[in-house]
């Protein structure tokens, strides 16, 4: 199957001549169911016409018998107190009608009185010449025979069933006649209607079967006929005559197609059946002969019948084999023709999609669908080649903005401190820091520096993402740095940031920042929350808490003119303060669960004895497992001090 | 008046078997079965051809009648010694006067059957045409229709199939390995409600044995003896190879050009040897049965076709 399917001109060719072939055979089948409709009727009326003029010639034979036996019948009765007028009406009819063998004048045991239990006058043919005799004796008990029983039993004419006859005569040399007859048969009555004997003329069958053998239709056909009893007495096998009927093959096996064709000829039916003989389909046409009660047939086998047909469609359906490898042939080498633009199409197409856009279409001079199909995968090659044109640019742009967003990124980066230790000079700050944007560039900041014993820092977060928080991120980091140089406290320094922001702030954006400053010898912390998440404080000793916040301030750059309140912590030495955005607490996982309060407590307290950097380390890790490679959905900045 | 004639005729066949049979010193024996060549003879075929009779040191000539060799003819001219006979007709010839001897029963079982048209039960229709042989074998159907009130008419013709298929008879007897299959060649439709089986009605008694007379008995008891033994060992030959059994039926078949053909003779054949099987012992005994003997006896007493008892010993070689 696959073989066809790979090719178009393959699968064509094989469709048109399959449907060739259905549409070829459904009109063969009809013309020849047709056609063998009509040799059948021809053949059944060649083969009953043949019948006929068989069986007129036999029953014109089988009446003449019947006329002369019955003209000799009024002159035996009429003279049945001469007995021995018999002989001379016996030979009569012998000599008068040559086609007839014999015939016997019998009566019943001792009708005439003188001539004692058996008186039987029988003239018949012995080589040529008539013989005329008294036939009765204790040998041949004629009474007891076939043509006398039959005659007086059935109390009218009849005809016997075919016997084999055996003539003994002795001419010098004794002699013995083997042949099959037939006799028919006529009861004698006397004036009151008695039963005294019967007339009985014997004819042989040789010339019957002569006649009928003759029939031949078809060059392997044949002629049967069958008595009363369906025994065979003309056959073309002769070991089957008399010696088989048409009923002995089912004393054995059954065959209720034989019996039904065996009944329907002796009960005298006349038709045509189509049987099996002898393993071969033969019809078989059947009409009874005269009044005898026998039936002749011609059994034609089928495929003589249908000979003449059988060749035709023979010769036909060669014609066709041919006519169709022809067809198929040309068939393939047109269709090649006609598909051979769009393989080179394919071929094109090909070539086109390894990269050579520009590569050109040959033209294919046709204006048919192909032509049109070129034409479109013209256009469409046209149009393949601006839009990949448009893409280099488009590609091209985009490499440089991402290329600048790596830049603003770095420039971001940079405007964070990245060195750690922070204060290396200093081992009473242990201090660190990340931030990790969720895109190139990200709205998180944070920002520390010592400026009179006091340690400044922030750590913010401003609203939306990517570029424009970024810008939004830097102003606000430099405003920090630059008022938190001027040792401004928290509070103040929110409140400058917060008017600086507020001003020509057109795209309404804020951020929320916690800003603090240490007295790093006293340890003291104040600190101001705009907005933010309260840090987690882990005091030794105790499990790690958010810091409670009395005064959350609004975000800054909302709106100019918000007071800000501060807090204080007297002495924050010893403990671990985290800073963070809520990139930490707010981390998605694929199931979008969050990375919660709960947990960011619960992985602080086995932090406790950590240094800030490994502090944050963890976290980050913790983080990281917990969105499971989910994308982060938010920037996330930690911040970590610890004071000695 | 005509069953009458037939027992005159077959007396006078046996009388002539009887004098033809005390004059004979020859040691060759001429046996004619009753019938022309058929499968109802196989065992005694089967041991002429496997040499069997030669085997038993006696020489046998299987001579068929003919039309115009009957048996008759044969035992007149004193050519034969022995013969087939069915019981009942040895037991009327006996009461006829003929001194028979059985030498060997190869019947166990009655074959007898009356066959009626299509759908017609011949024990239903009374005053009915039945067809018969001439030749006899009919006694024990003239009991049963005696028995049974049947006021049947008889006629006896050579062969009763053509008549009956011509519709010449009303019913005909027929035997369950012959005739009835004939009429079955003949297109007739049998079944259990048109043919009645004697033997499934309290009237199986015994069929054919082989017969000679009393004083060739006497003079040849060792030859008779042998050819029984020779037979009988055919018999089971027979029942022991029936292809090749039917091969040499088919051979003496296609001697005298007997109008019959191989599948009758199979069937024949089968039934013949199953009929030899004794209902009881489920043996091919080739033994006459007293108590048959005696139902046979019964039978033809109670319808005066015997005027006298015929007894085991009259019967049996002793």
């Amino acid at each position: 199957m696959q073989f066809f399917r790979v090719s178009l001109t393959r699968s064509l060719t094989l469709f048109v001549a399959l449907m060739a072939t259905a549409v070829f055979l459904v009109a063969l089948a009809f013309m020849f169911a047709q056609s063998r409709h009509a040799v059948r009727q021809e053949a059944m009326s060649n083969a009953n016409q043949l019948l006929d003029n068989s069986l007129q010639r036999i029953n014109a034979i089988l009446e003449r018998t019947e006329a002369a036996t019955n003209n000799t019948l009024w002159l035996v009765k009429r003279h049945l107190d001469t007995p021995d007028s018999m002989f001379v009406y016996s030979r009569g009819i012998v000599e008068s009608n040559p086609f007839l063998n014999g015939c016997s004048i019998a009566f019943e045991p001792y009708y005439f009185e003188d001539k004692g239990l058996y008186f039987s006058a029988y003239s018949g043919m012995s080589e040529d010449k008539i013989e005329t005799r008294q036939e009765g004796n204790d040998e041949y008990v004629y009474f007891y025979m076939d043509w006398y029983a039959l005659s007086k039993l059935l109390d009218h004419a009849a005809w016997t069933e075919p016997y084999i006859n055996i003539d003994t005569y002795e001419d010098n040399v004794k002699k013995e006649e083997v042949y099959t007859i037939v006799s028919y048969c006529v009861p004698i009555k006397d004036p009151e209607g008695n039963f005294v004997g019967a007339i009985a003329t014997d004819l042989s069958l040789d010339w019957l079967s002569n006649t009928i053998s003759a029939v031949k239709p078809y060059p392997n056909s044949y002629s049967v006929m069958i008595s009363r009893n369906g025994t065979f007495f003309v056959h073309p096998d002769p070991s089957k005559l008399l010696y088989e009927s048409i009923f002995t093959e089912t004393l054995e096996k059954d065959d209720p197609e034989r019996m039904e064709i065996g009944l329907a000829m002796v009960n005298g039916e006349e038709g045509v059946h189509k049987a099996k003989v002898d393993g071969e389909h033969c019809y078989i046409f059947y009409k009874p002969i005269g009044n005898t009660g026998f039936s002749a047939a011609i059994v034609c086998p089928e495929k003589d019948i249908f000979s003449n047909l059988n060749r035709l469609r023979n010769s036909v359906i060669a014609i066709f084999l041919a006519g169709m490898l022809l067809m198929l042939f040309i068939l393939d080498r047109i269709i090649r023709r006609q598909l051979k633009p769009l393989k080179s199409l394919a071929a094109q197409t090909e070539t086109i999609a390894a990269g050579e856009f520009d590569k050109s279409l040959p033209n294919v001079g046709r204006v048919d669908e192909i032509g049109r199909l070129y034409q479109s995968f013209s256009n469409m090659q046209q149009s393949l080649v601006n839009y990949i044109e448009e893409m280099k640019i488009t590609t091209a742009a985009n490499a440089s903005m991402e290329n600048e967003l790596k830049v603003a990124s770095n420039i971001q980066m940079s405007m964070v401190p990245r060195i750690f230790p922070a204060f290396p000079e200093r081992e009473d700050i242990d201090l660190y820091a990340c931030m990790t944007p969720a895109k190139d560039v990200g709205g998180d900041l944070y920002d520390f520096f010592i400026e009179n014993e006091c340690l400044y820092f922030c750590i913010g977060d401003v609203s939306g993402k990517g570029v424009p928080a970024s810008l939004f991120m830097a102003v606000t980091r430099n405003i920090f740095r630059i008022i938190a140089q001027q040792s401004y406290s928290p509070e103040i320094i929110a409140s400058k940031i917060n008017h600086t922001l507020s001003a020509d702030n057109d795209q309404e954006m804020f951020v929320t920042m916690f800003i603090g400053q240490i007295d790093l010898a006293s340890g003291k912390m104040d600190f101001c929350n705009c907005g933010h998440n309260p840090p987690v404080v882990h005091i030794p000793g105790r499990s790690a808490a958010f810091l409670p916040v009395k005064n959350v301030n609004a975000p800054l750059g909302i709106m100019d003119s918000l007071c800000f309140k501060g807090e204080t912590i007297a002495d924050i030495r010893g403990w671990q303060i985290l800073f963070y955005t809520d990139g930490l607490n707010e981390a998605e996982n694929p199931d979008f669960e969050l990375f919660g309060n709960d947990r960011l407590l619960a992985t602080m307290d086995r932090l406790e004895n950590c240094s800030s950097a490994e502090t944050i380390k963890k976290l980050q890790e913790a983080v990281e497992k917990h969105r499971a490679g989910a994308a982060p959905s938010d920037d996330l900045t930690l911040l970590c001090l610890k004071l000695k | 008046m005509k069953l009458r004639n037939i027992n005159r005729i077959s007396t006078a066949v046996l009388c002539c078997l009887f004098f033809a049979g005390s004059a004979a010193f020859a040691q060759k024996i001429t046996f004619t079965p009753q019938w022309t060549a058929q499968a109802q003879f196989a065992g005694y075929y089967v041991a002429q051809e496997m040499g069997f009779y030669k085997e038993a040191g006696i020489e046998v000539d299987i001579v068929h009648p003919t039309i115009t060799q009957t048996a008759y003819n044969l035992i007149r001219s004193g050519q034969s010694q022995l013969t087939t006979i069915q019981l009942c007709q040895a037991m009327e010839l006996i009461n006829d006067g003929v001194p028979l001897v059985n030498v060997l029963q190869t019947s166990m079982n009655n074959a007898l059957v009356i066959v009626s048209k299509e759908d017609k039960n011949p024990l239903e229709q009374k005053g009915i045409r039945v067809g018969t042989w001439s030749s006899g074998f009919d006694q024990i159907a003239i009991c049963m229709a005696l028995k049974e009130r049947l006021d049947y008419q008889w006629f006896r013709v050579a062969s009763c199939i053509n008549l009956f298929v011509a519709g010449a008879f009303d019913a005909t007897l027929a035997m369950s390995y012959n005739e009835y299959y004939l009429l079955k060649q003949s297109g007739v439709k049998l079944t259990d409600k048109n043919v009645y089986r004697f033997c499934d009605h309290d009237y199986n008694v015994q069929e054919d044995g082989v017969y000679t007379t009393r004083s060739y008995y006497e003079t040849h008891k060792d030859e008779v003896h042998r050819f029984a033994e020779a037979s009988k060992r055919g018999w089971e030959w027979a029942a022991e190879h029936p292809e090749e059994t039917l091969d040499i039926v088919m051979k003496y078949v296609k001697k005298d050009n007997i109008a019959t053909n191989r599948t009758l003779q199979k069937l024949m054949l089968e039934e013949i040897l199953r009929l030899q099987v004794d209902r009881e012992s489920g043996q091919r005994e080739f033994r006459l049965k007293p108590e048959m003997v005696k139902l046979a006896n019964r039978l033809m007493l109670d319808n005066q076709i015997l005027l006298n008892e015929v007894t085991y010993e009259q019967l049996t070689a002793h």
